[in-house]
This record gives C-alpha cells, sequence and structure tokens, in this order.
C-alpha cells in the first residue's frame, strides 16, 4: 500500500461490494481496479490522494481498528464485533442504507415458555441444573453475544463458536440457541427456530467507517476533506 | 515465567518457598497440577466473564483445552482422582503460574501469566475451624514476607442461602433468587419479577396449556405439551427436552397462584444486602433485621460467631475486618466464608490474597457427593510488588 495516500477499504466480494462501488459512484467518487482485473487495488477517477483496497468485510473491521485503512465500508455488526471500544476508535461517517441486517437472539420454536431473555435465563438455569451444563449458544457475534448478555443478566450460558450455518445447530444439537443475522426471519423459521420479543442486539447496515488510528499525511487529510464534503453535500 | 529479569524471578521464587514452608508446617501437602485442563470443566463453572479471559484451544485431536485460569480447579481435579467418592480429608498446596487474558497484553501487577501460591482443603466437617486455619495461614504467609498493613474484606454467602431458607416463600422462587444473587446488576429487578406473569402469558393459548398442567403428574403434563406442540406444527429441535418445558410452564402456573412476595419480604431482603461492617457488628445487625422479620436465623448466625471467636483465639484482630453482605458476589464457585486482603489507596490493583468456601463445587465436577471445601491464593507478584521486592 502507498505510505501516503489515503486507504479505502472497500468489500472484495458479493452484493456488498456491488452495492458500496455504485454508492461511490452516485457520490461522484467511482473507483475502479487498477492493474489486473483479479487484483485488489483500485484507484477513485476524481480523487488522486485514494488508494482503494478490496479487502473481505471482516478485515476492514480489523484494518479500521489498527488503523492500516483510513477509511472503510462495512457491517455495523462487523465493527461491534470485531472492535472494541468502536466508538472511540473509529468514526462512523455514513449509513449507507444497504447490506441491511439484525443480530439476534434466537431460540427453539418449540420452547413456548420462553420469548423474553428473562424467560430465557429462568429456562437456562433449569437447563444447566438438568444436564450438568451450560446452555450452549451458537455464534459468529462473540463480542456481541456477550456484551448484550452480561447487559441483560444472561449468564448461565456457553458461547460456542460458529463459523457457518449457524441456524442448523441447535438442530444438530452443538448448540441450543443462537445469535444471528436475519433480514425477513425466514431461515430462522425454515430451521424451527423464533426471535425473542426482546432479542435484538443490532440494526446493523452497511456503514462508511473513518479510523482514528490511521497514520495522518498531507495526502490524506486532503483527500479525507475532499470525502468528508461530498458526504455532506449528498445529505 | 513472567518473571522478567533473573533477580526478580529469584526474588518470586524465595518469596514463594518461604510462603509453601508456612503450607507445609500445618500438614499441607505440596501438589504440581497440570498447566494444561480440559476446557469444559473450566467454562461449565467460571461462566462467561472469566471464560472470556482464560486462553482455550484445540489440540489435533479435536479436544478442547484451556491454560488454567486458576489453580483451584486443578487441585479439585488431583482430590477426586486420588478421593473418587471425596471422602477423605486432605490438604493441599500449590506454586505455580496461572492465566489469563489481559488488555494489551497486561503489566506487571496484571500480567497475563502470573503465580498463584495457595492451599485447598478438603473434607473438614468442622467448617469454622477449617476457615480459621486457611485465613490464619494465608496471614501468617503475607505477614512472613514483609506484608504489615492490610485489610481483610469478608463476607458470607452461605447467610444469604440462611435468609432465603427462612423466608415463608415457594421452593422455586427461593431457587430464583439464589440463582440471581450473582448477578447484583439485575438482581433488584428479579426480586420485583417473582411477582409478575412470565411474558409467554401473554399467548392465551400458552396461559390456559400451563394452568390445565397438574404438577403431581410429570409424565401426563409432558404429553399435554407434546400433543400442544404437535396441535401447532411445531418440531421439537435440540436437547432441552419436553419435560423441561412442562416443568416450567408447571411452575409458573404454580407461581400465579401464589401469594405474591410482600413489601416486607423484599425490603428484607435489599436491606440484608446492604450491611457492612465490622464483623461483629455487621452479624448483630442481621440479627436485628432477622427479629424485626419474624424470622430465624440463630443457627448460622451462631456459626458466623463461632468462626469469630475461633479466629480471634487465633490471634486474628477480628475488630479490624470488614465484613459486608454482599461481598463475593461475583465468584460463582463459592458457597460460603469468603475473603481478601486488600491494600486500599497502595496503587496495587486487586486483592494481595483471595479465598473462600465452595462446598459444591467437587460435586459438580463429578464427585459423588457435595464436599466440604475451603482454599485460599497469594498473588505472589502483587506480594512482592507490595512488600518492597518489585526491581
Amino acid at each position: 500500500m502507498t505510505a501516503d495516500k489515503l486507504i479505502l477499504g472497500v468489500p472484495s466480494k458479493g452484493r456488498l461490494m456491488e452495492q458500496t462501488a455504485d454508492y461511490f459512484a452516485r457520490i461522484g467518487l467511482p473507483y475502479v481496479k487498477v492493474g489486473h482485473d483479479r487484483g485488489y487495488r483500485g484507484a477513485v477517477e476524481t480523487l488522486a490522494g485514494v488508494e482503494v483496497a478490496y479487502l473481505s468485510a471482516a478485515e476492514i473491521a480489523r484494518h479500521l481498528q489498527l488503523g492500516r485503512i483510513h477509511l472503510g465500508v462495512t457491517g455495523e455488526d462487523l465493527i461491534r464485533e470485531h472492535i472494541a471500544d468502536a466508538d472511540e476508535r473509529c468514526e462512523i461517517l455514513a449509513r449507507l442504507g444497504f447490506g441491511r441486517a439484525d443480530v439476534v437472539v434466537a431460540v427453539p420454536e418449540c420452547w413456548i415458555d420462553v420469548s423474553t431473555i428473562a424467560d430465557l435465563e429462568e429456562a437456562a438455569a433449569l437447563f444447566h441444573r438438568e444436564h450438568a451444563r451450560r446452555l450452549r449458544v451458537a455464534t459468529k457475534y462473540m463480542n456481541l453475544s456477550r456484551r448484550f448478555f452480561a447487559e441483560n443478566g444472561l449468564t448461565s450460558y456457553r458461547l460456542v463458536e460458529s463459523l457457518g450455518a449457524t441456524e442448523g445447530t441447535p438442530a444438530a444439537q452443538t448448540a441450543e440457541i443462537i445469535v444471528d443475522i436475519t433480514t425477513t426471519g425466514t431461515t430462522l423459521r425454515a430451521n424451527d427456530l423464533k426471535m425473542l420479543e426482546d432479542g435484538l442486539i443490532l440494526k446493523s447496515e452497511a456503514c462508511l467507517v473513518a479510523s482514528r488510528a490511521a497514520p495522518s499525511t498531507a495526502a490524506s487529510r486532503e483527500a479525507m476533506a475532499a470525502i468528508r464534503s461530498t458526504l455532506v453535500q449528498v445529505e | 515465567m513472567t518473571a522478567e529479569s533473573a533477580a526478580r524471578f529469584e526474588a518470586l521464587e524465595a518469596q514463594a518457598e518461604q510462603i509453601m514452608g508456612v503450607f507445609a508446617q500445618t500438614g499441607y501437602e505440596r501438589i504440581a497440577p497440570a498447566f494444561i485442563q480440559p476446557a469444559d470443566i473450566f467454562l461449565d463453572r467460571i461462566g462467561e466473564a472469566l471464560r472470556n479471559r482464560t486462553y482455550v484451544f484445540t489440540d489435533p485431536d479435536g479436544q478442547e483445552l484451556c491454560l488454567r485460569p486458576d489453580l483451584t480447579i486443578p487441585t479439585c481435579r488431583i482430590y477426586l482422582e486420588r478421593n473418587p467418592s471425596a471422602d477423605v480429608q486432605a490438604r493441599y498446596a500449590y506454586n505455580g503460574p496461572a492465566f489469563r487474558y489481559q488488555p494489551d497484553g497486561g503489566d506487571a501487577l496484571r500480567p497475563r501469566e502470573f503465580r498463584q501460591a495457595g492451599i485447598e482443603n478438603f473434607g473438614d466437617a468442622d467448617r469454622e475451624r477449617a476457615e480459621t486455619e486457611v485465613l490464619a495461614l494465608a496471614l501468617e504467609a503475607v505477614r512472613l514476607a514483609g506484608l504489615e498493613q492490610f485489610q481483610i474484606h469478608c463476607g458470607d454467602l452461605g447467610l444469604f442461602g440462611a435468609l432465603l431458607r427462612a423466608l415463608p416463600i415457594p421452593e422455586r422462587w427461593r431457587d430464583r433468587l439464589l440463582h440471581q444473587f450473582w448477578r447484583p446488576g439485575t438482581f433488584h429487578t428479579s426480586l420485583r419479577r417473582l411477582m409478575s406473569p412470565p411474558a409467554a402469558w401473554r399467548d392465551d393459548g400458552i396461559a390456559a396449556l400451563a394452568a390445565s398442567l397438574d404438577a403431581d403428574d410429570p409424565l401426563a403434563a409432558e404429553q399435554h405439551v407434546a400433543a400442544y406442540l404437535d396441535a401447532h406444527g411445531l418440531t421439537i429441535i435440540g436437547a432441552r427436552n419436553i419435560g423441561e418445558i412442562a416443568t416450567r410452564l408447571v411452575s409458573a402456573a404454580a407461581d400465579m397462584r401464589e401469594e405474591p412476595l410482600s413489601d416486607a419480604l423484599v425490603s428484607l431482603v435489599e436491606r440484608y444486602l446492604t450491611v457492612s461492617g465490622p464483623p461483629d457488628a455487621a452479624l448483630d445487625a442481621i440479627a436485628a433485621l432477622a427479629r424485626e422479620a419474624g424470622i430465624n436465623l440463630d443457627e448460622p448466625l451462631e456459626a458466623c460467631r463461632r468462626r469469630q471467636r475461633l479466629m480471634r483465639e487465633a490471634g486474628i484482630d477480628t475488630g479490624a475486618m470488614l465484613f459486608d453482605t454482599d461481598f463475593g458476589r461475583q465468584f460463582e464457585y463459592y458457597s460460603g466464608f469468603v475473603f481478601q486482603l486488600e491494600l486500599p489507596g497502595r496503587g496495587i490493583p486487586g486483592q494481595i490474597a483471595g479465598g473462600g468456601r465452595y462446598d459444591g463445587l467437587l460435586a459438580a465436577i463429578g464427585a459423588e457427593r457435595d464436599a466440604p471445601a475451603i482454599g485460599s491464593a497469594i498473588h505472589t507478584e502483587r506480594l512482592l510488588a507490595a512488600t518492597g521486592g518489585a526491581p
């Protein structure tokens, strides 16, 4: 990466990549890949001081935390999950209106006695006694879950990291409940799960985020000012 | 090891040897529990707060392991290996590192790899005597290391259980309050919530189902719930079984038929949790609360008073101790007397030493029965710093 430029991290895959490119084109900062088509570098045609880095959405969050990129587009869920003290280390410049997903706590639909976190806490305590182990929560959001449960007084549980097909874990009996993203709830229902009434952890969407830890150079400051003023005009 | 310099390493070792000498004189056998432990036992017992700080890893066989975050559970495992029925007395002492994640790698006084020198005392049925012995040894050890000024902060988690047992409330509420006791932040809400129906009751079908279940016939209750699930097209998935769902519906329905928890009882519990002061005065205050509420706490209070007498006989200045009824609420496996040696205002974080009774832990990790157990551990790095031994 070029040392003195402003580095903008954008998603390298899928819908999020396309929507992010559309967004920047719409606000007048279209970027294109530089060099090989399969490469991971790009440039903004209208702003010379910017280098575009194509990264995975989770990497963007980590790079923002460490200050390896100045700006990045990624889901708020990943920002809050991967960055401790996200509000101190980063600044959300804009919410982009796509990539919407809710991070929720979901339990089997057959748990007719459980519809709130308070119910869950009681059921979990009973489960702990009955099975001599804690209720397992499958999730890729280890930190978000831990924080949410601590704030809401749920303690008789144990997190199990799940990196895919989280909704299937209760049926497969590798976990009892899950914390996962949902947009319409269809996948939850298809897996015989239901969301708890007060189980909404985060309403997430794609965000343009600035790192407070990234090195500041004359070129990066100039590019940042240009981008900020573009954002103000868009609003 | 964390000791960065040879001098510091030697100072820590010399101090630890002195401490281990104190323990050995009273018959504590030196053991060396494994650093690497099965993760399950820890993660199921210690709760998410410490799990968060435990180094957990998977070995090539797929076994989930951890670096021991403390030495109490590893020592319990050695005791159980030698005495599976947990019915003999044993005294063990250890000195070695434990491992806990610290943000940003920790610092000299909160290292992620820290040492503990400690003791565990199993199977002594004379609880107050054993508690006195363990506290007295911790005091002797830190004094021998040169620590003169410190505060003994203590409490008794068993008293809260005794208070709940003495209250005229259903067993289920007692269980729930005992469970909630460990969550100071939400305890007040749970106390109030005992009087309101579960959220699921807003669904008339579920409320009616719950009301129709027979508490004395769990099998029939289970069949009723199964029929309800079937009729509503709800698939049964996961490890939580229908029996558990039925049990909760039955107990919630029973709650709804109970007299609500009176304001007087709520206030008694809340006032109990604010009692704080020198132990004798605190025990008097608890006795006064009990008298006022017309409940009998004579037996547990007499046990506490006996402990006070034994400690005085052992030369401990009990008048200088600080007793808090809600002390120890963050350590989930403790069950009775708990204590910490603290250095208020000395700029040394956390406690120098701590310990307590954990009578339920052995059974929880596989013993055939609950057995009396109490222990304490000294943070030797902090002790060295407090006695001016740090380079």
